[in-house]
């Protein structure tokens, strides 16, 4: 963090890759943040590098989050990336996909990977960036970026486009950076976002914000009774990943657990989830934060103060809610292991309880004709994902209902202005300035990384 | 009063560290068993706690003391907990703890007001004497000026005035330490030893480490005494121990009687003071329980575990059996010149770090 004494007044960040103890701003912008087409195979092959860095890390391996963002970066992954946006420029054969040129990424300050994911995504589109992220680092996220300076020494485009950088808010900083971005994205709650609101953009500039959000689990309770033992463990085992991942901070990580069903099959199953999920528990000898019971404690006696509710307060790690009202369930927010179970006769209660702030849904004993039926009913209410147990955290480049990699690109429209000429198209080739059709690339640019 | 006083009148009409524990013990019980079922008679959303977190009437029934339904203190600051008619309540105690801005707000009738404010001389006497001794305050006045809404700071000042006269405040209005004044004091009330009295951070931040810092020595009656509370919360990062905390007491002020008191705006009166041994004695008013902070089943003595305090005194709200979130041992008992066991303070569960997609701005807000 950047002491804020008189001394060092004049407007400065500390720039944490490539590592610099302290940029001033004018310096900072001076750079010479080269742009590149969209997933050259020299920024696709960047990142599958960064991938096997994390993976091999003592300290990184050991935290989950970092090992699933370590996959995410994997060559496997980046080569479907990258054949997905073949397919895009395919189906648009009158747009050629430039990058929007500089992003600022804000990152959330403890669900440490996500600043990565929106960088890579941008960074893939061809973008240069500037990330800020918390002045106050946990080890991951510390160790995350000493891992980014480091291939930076050896890789100059990686160390020209991007800077990773934090500084105390402060209004002149966040507000210049923002005028210097084409693209901004915004990861934090509400406040987060209406504040950097009140900074203005380029008038040429975009934005996606990602808000405080809502998630929650949705069960068949007949499939869910009716299940084997193995299933509903490795269900246990999806939502304690879902639960426990960021202690339950996530945005995708479930607080509530809607039951579809009969009262008797409800009966069955909440006894029987708790205490699969208190197996697991067992299994993974899992222990939490020391102020975690507390905190859940003092939630749910809140509760239990205004709404017919039962649950066991000595419970180990988590604390599982019965509502026996669902007229007063209310979406707070408690975190640290404390949902709520809930019934409902179908889908279709469920859809009335959709909300904007809504994102995902955990689910499990539905087909898929239900739940994109679903979606639709949901519509523009809320909702923007639909993913099974232990998939609540898993990144991809649609979130919270937008098209990352769409948000990252510049969509230039080349019509023909001769009417019957035969039409041309102008395709952007990933990795390749030459003409030949993306479809005939492709197999360059896979051969590349590989 | 539909209280049987019976277990209350055992507890008060001896002095306040006269009964052994087990004998303690089991009179409180009873006694909090009667205030069990008086606040689920009279208080409905206690009522409704009973029967969703403690498994219903049968929870009223409990004959170990481990087993009472308690409540966390934070809940006081989110719910009306009140078992007395809106229009019985004399004095709204308000307290705003360390987590969040919310306030406690705790319903007093006059029953339970002079319940509580009794059993405070009672133990208070016991350590100062009945004799009203000069107090000086280790504060400045504005602490309590506005009586309409004083801090818990203030709230400690004005308890404390009742058991000292001419109350002096030795600190000015910038925290600065009124060296002459408080010569003068001393020197205009030399006929009784003083009573020093402030809350444990300032009269560390504010008092002692001055004086130590500016290498100075006060000198003091030889039996002036001071007494502190409300412990480190203020400043995690700069506490001491309580050792160096008495070390330098004596050191700096010349003070050899050294003691703090553990209590809480949810249970006035019935406050744990520091005995012989420097830990935390209980009064024949109340007990302390140290539970497991995750499972919440009782330790013994010698585990750290969250500390819940038991007492006989709350009448008109149901606050006699609440769960903190400071962190204590159980240390022992008899073994202090005192009846009644003791414990000792650890410290405060750290605030969950609870920050996720929507902190960013927080964190703003916390610079």
């Amino acid at each position: 963090m950047i002491p804020q004494t008189p001394a060092e007044s004049s407007l400065a960040v500390k720039a944490l890759a490539p590592s610099m103890e302290r940029i001033e701003l004018p310096a900072l912008f001076a750079r010479s943040w080269p742009a590149q087409t969209p997933f050259t195979p020299k920024r696709q092959r960047a990142l599958v590098d960064l991938s096997q860095r994390i993976l091999r890390d003592v300290i990184l391996r050991n935290d989950p989050a970092s090992v699933v963002l370590g996959y995410w970066l994997r060559r496997a992954n980046i080569g479907r990336l990258a054949r997905e946006f073949c397919d895009r420029v395919d189906r648009s054969p009158e747009v050629v996909h430039v990058p929007t040129g500089r992003v600022f990424h804000v990152a959330p300050a403890n669900v440490d990977t996500v600043f990565l994911y929106s960088w890579a995504v941008a960074y893939l589109c061809g973008n240069a960036n500037i990330v800020r992220v918390t002045g106050q680092q946990s080890p991951v996220l510390a160790r995350l970026l000493a891992l980014v300076a480091e291939q930076m020494e050896t890789d100059d485009e990686l160390r020209a486009a991007n800077v990773f950088l934090t500084y105390a808010h402060d209004d002149k900083i966040s507000g210049d950076i923002s005028k210097w971005c084409t693209h901004r994205v915004l990861w934090g709650g509400d406040e987060t976002v209406s504040y950097f609101r009140s900074l203005p953009l380029s008038p040429h500039a975009s934005e996606r914000a990602f808000s405080s959000k809502y998630s929650y689990a949705v069960v068949s309770a007949s499939s869910y009774r009716t299940a084997s033992d193995e299933t509903v463990a490795s269900l246990a085992q999806g939502f304690f990943n879902d639960v426990f991942t960021f202690n339950q901070m996530g945005c995708s990580s479930p607080h509530l657990v809607i039951w579809i069903g009969s009262e008797p099959d409800f009966e069955a199953v909440v006894p029987r989830f708790n205490a699969t999920l208190r197996e697991e528990i067992a299994r993974r000898n899992y222990r939490g934060a020391a102020s975690n019971a507390t905190h859940r404690l003092r939630h749910a006696f809140d509760l239990a103060c205004e709404a017919e509710v039962d649950f066991n307060p000595s419970e180990r790690e988590f604390l599982a809610i019965t509502l026996r009202e669902p007229a007063r369930l209310r979406k707070r927010i408690c975190g640290a292991g404390l949902f709520t179970h809930v019934r409902a006769n179908g889908l279709a209660e469920v859809v009335a309880l959709v909300e904007p702030h809504d994102q995902t849904i955990t689910h499990f004993g539905f087909s898929s004709e239900e739940l994109c039926e679903f979606a639709r009913l949901a519509g523009n209410g809320g909702i923007d994902r639909l993913v099974p147990f232990g998939e609540a955290l898993s990144f991809d480049v649609i979130w919270d209902g937008y098209d990352l990699i769409g948000d990252c690109l510049r969509h230039v429209l080349v019509r023909s202005t001769h009417p019957g000429a035969q039409k041309h198209s102008m395709r952007s080739q990933p990795g390749a300035h030459s003409t030949i059709p993306c479809g005939d690339s492709r197999a360059t640019f896979v051969a590349t990384i590989e | 009063m539909t209280v049987e006083l019976n277990a209350l009148e055992q507890l008060r009409e001896t002095p306040p560290f006269s009964l052994p524990q087990a004998e303690k013990r089991r009179i409180l019980t009873s006694r909090v068993r009667e205030l069990t079922q008086h606040h689920y008679e009279r208080c409905k959303t206690y009522r409704n706690l009973i029967h969703r977190v403690f498994g219903g009437k049968k929870a009223l029934e409990f004959t170990n003391l481990e087993d009472a339904p308690f409540l966390p203190v934070s809940l006081f600051k989110t719910q009306e907990l009140r078992s007395t008619e809106a229009d019985k309540v004399v004095k709204v105690v308000t307290s705003s703890g360390t987590t969040g801005q919310a306030v406690s707000r705790i319903y007093l009738d006059a029953e339970t007001a002079q319940l509580q404010s009794q059993a405070m001389v009672k133990i208070t006497q016991h350590f100062v004497g009945v004799q009203r001794r000069p107090l000086i305050v280790v504060d400045h006045s504005s602490a309590v000026r506005n009586r309409g809404s004083y801090s818990a700071r203030g709230a400690a000042i004005m308890a404390m005035l009742l058991f000292g006269r001419r109350p002096f405040y030795c600190l000015r209005e910038d925290f600065s330490l009124d060296l002459e004044g408080l010569a003068e004091y001393l020197h205009q009330n030399s006929d009784l030893a003083p009573i020093f009295f402030g809350v444990t951070y300032v009269v560390w931040k504010y008092f002692l480490e001055p004086l130590a810092r500016a290498g100075q020595r006060l000198t003091v009656p030889k039996d002036s005494m001071l007494l502190h509370t409300g412990g480190w919360k203020k400043l995690q990062n700069q506490s001491v121990s309580p050792k160096e905390f008495r070390q330098t007491a004596e050191e700096v002020a010349d003070i050899h009687r050294v003691a703090s008191f553990y209590g809480m705006a949810e249970q006035v009166g019935s406050v744990f003071f520091e005995n012989d041994l420097h830990f935390l004695q209980a009064s024949n008013y109340s007990d302390v329980i140290i539970r497991d902070a995750n499972t919440l089943e009782p330790l013994p003595h010698g585990q750290e575990g969250l500390v819940q305090v038991v007492s006989s005194l709350p009448v008109s709200y149901p606050g006699h059996s609440l769960l903190t979130e400071d962190l204590g041992v159980l240390r022992g008992e008899g073994q202090s010149g005192m009846q009644g066991q003791y414990f000792e303070l650890v410290g405060r569960l750290p605030e969950a770090e609870l920050r996720g997609c929507s902190d960013t701005f927080q964190e703003r807000a916390r610079q």
